[in-house]
């Protein structure tokens, strides 16, 4: 089982800091003519589990990569805990950890490898990242793949890594791009529990799947984005429920369209 | 620079990739320098005699040592960040608390690292095989980084211009590779025709190569001072596109 109890090395962001963990405004993001984000708004609570969905295409991952730095944007404002990610792009950068949806390991290095040079990037110093590392091996079950290399390992435990890679250095906000995908039923099982223990104590989750029973069951509040534009964004029941619908799965498909595709 | 853990983390990643590659950069150069030593400072050289007014192979020495720091920083620079680019996990920086400086100065500071290091292993050599010392450490060691810089920086550009490897290939095949071997590794300037003299005075590595002969040997085909300035104002300008592109985001950022 992955073990929650050492995820975070400091607690969560002070309580009487900025009330946003995440604040979207007006975000536009534009490839040449194409509008990928248009004009989004809208802003994670500390300690949300909150779930960002979208049809392919739809803009979620171009959202995610603005909040993190790997997208430029053309207009709006995006802050973590109030850090600016463009002004203050070192302490936001600080809050937030990701497990992207591709794997972008490098291929040449360990598992052990991996979690000290992102620990490093992160200004963790070579004996501070030490101790880290062995505690998220451990919590991962990875201290026995230590000295593999990514393209060693099975899907599961590349998963493992990403995860184990995004809490290096005990952010403050959890961006998860499908984290999910290709992992079997009980590891999948295990990951929802894990996430479910870390946002107990404090995380905050940001939840990007296209398995809709996962971000019904894990998240509090669901943000629907479809065409760069958001749809919905509402307390999980109160949005099925308004829609008359008995599923998140049907509010889904009412709200992008699509029948087979979520 | 604030980050300085992660600046050195990039620096470390670097050193270490350079090992894990070691019989692909380090040795290479080694050996081909042994083989020009001996083919063409023992073998060709007992010929020449001397060329401007030195043993040929206390001539050819300082143009071997150039050719390795040309080649060793371009290479390194390019490949690592083209390398990291390809695999996506370039990412692992982007998303990281690190500005554009200490992520260009990074990558930069690893491979200027093993340009120097190989040079001077190549020295080492040249010391110990054909007993062959520098005159001038200072001089010798400010055109060896002022040249890594350039072609560090040279290779970032590449790397971030490039869609595929073999791209990176084509700069190395049709200009660095030609410009070098006929810059003035071989033979003075003044042994070639005038015509030709001419035109390799628009060949801008013939001054990288010049200036490390002045440190090495104290003659030089051109002033030592325009040596510098040629290989300074080109650093320079290199450095700075990279650092502009990179903070533009060029093929990083989307």
């Amino acid at each position: 089982m992955i073990s929650a109890a050492a995820t975070r090395e400091h607690g969560r962001a002070d309580s009487a800091g900025p009330a946003s963990a995440l604040q979207i405004s007006h975000l536009v993001k534009r490839y040449g003519s194409f509008t990928a984000v248009d004009d989004l708004s809208f802003a994670v609570a500390p300690g949300e589990f909150f779930g960002f969905l979208g049809p392919n295409g739809a803009g979620k991952t171009t959202t995610i990569n603005a909040i993190v730095g790997l997208a430029r944007f053309q207009s709006g404002t995006i802050s973590v805990f109030g850090a600016d990610v463009e002004r203050d792009y070192r302490r936001a950068r600080s809050l937030i950890g990701l497990s992207p949806q591709d794997f972008n390991f490098d291929r040449y290095l360990t598992a052990e490898e991996i979690l000290t040079y992102q620990a490093g990037y992160y200004g963790i110093t070579p004996a501070r990242a030490k101790a880290r590392v062995e505690q998220l091996l451990e919590q991962f079950e990875l201290s026995d793949k230590r000295g593999l290399t990514y393209l060693q390992l099975s899907g599961g435990y590349k998963r493992r890594l990403a995860l184990a890679r995004a809490l290096v250095h005990s952010p403050n906000v959890l961006i998860l791009d499908e984290p999910t995908a290709g992992l079997d039923v009980e590891l999948r099982l295990e990951l929802w529990d894990f996430l479910r223990r870390i946002n107990s104590e404090g995380m905050t989750v940001v939840l990007t799947s296209h398995y809709l029973e996962e971000v019904e069951l894990l998240c509090s509040r669901i943000g629907i984005i479809n065409h760069g534009r958001l749809v919905a964004l509402e307390e999980k029941h109160a949005l099925i429920a308004r829609h008359g619908q008995s599923s998140l799965q049907d509010v889904f498909l009412e709200l992008v369209g699509r029948k087979h595709e979520s | 620079m604030r980050n300085w853990v992660g600046f050195g983390t990039i620096v470390r990643r670097e050193f270490k990739r350079t090992m894990m590659t070691i019989n692909q950069v380090v040795w290479p150069p080694i050996i081909t320098t042994l083989l020009f030593l001996f083919i063409f400072g023992v073998g060709l050289g007992s010929s020449v005699r001397l060329m401007n007014g030195v043993p040929y192979v206390q001539f050819l020495l300082p143009g071997l040592v150039m050719l390795n720091v040309i080649a060793s920083s371009y290479d390194e620079a390019a490949s690592s960040l083209f390398q990291q680019r390809f695999q996506l996990s370039i990412q692992e920086l982007l998303i990281a608390p690190l500005s554009d400086l200490e992520l260009l100065l990074g990558y930069l500071t690893g491979s200027i690292l093993r340009g120097i290091v190989i040079g001077a292993l190549i020295m080492a050599i040249g010391f110990l095989v054909v007993h062959v010392a520098p005159l001038n450490g200072l001089i010798l060691f400010g055109f060896m980084f002022a040249t890594s810089l350039l072609f560090s920086s040279l290779g970032m550009i590449g790397a971030l211009l490039a869609k595929t490897f073999d791209n990176l290939a084509i700069v190395t095949t049709f200009f660095i590779t030609p410009l070098t071997y006929v810059g003035g590794v071989f033979s003075s300037l003044h042994a070639l025709p005038p015509l030709v003299q001419r035109v390799s005075l628009f060949n801008p590595i013939l001054y990288m190569i010049d200036g490390l002969r002045f440190g090495y040997i104290g003659r030089s085909d051109v002033s030592p001072l325009i040596d510098a300035a040629v290989v300074v104002t080109l650093a320079t300008a290199a450095f700075t596109i990279s650092l502009l592109m990179v903070h533009r985001g060029v093929n990083l950022r989307v």
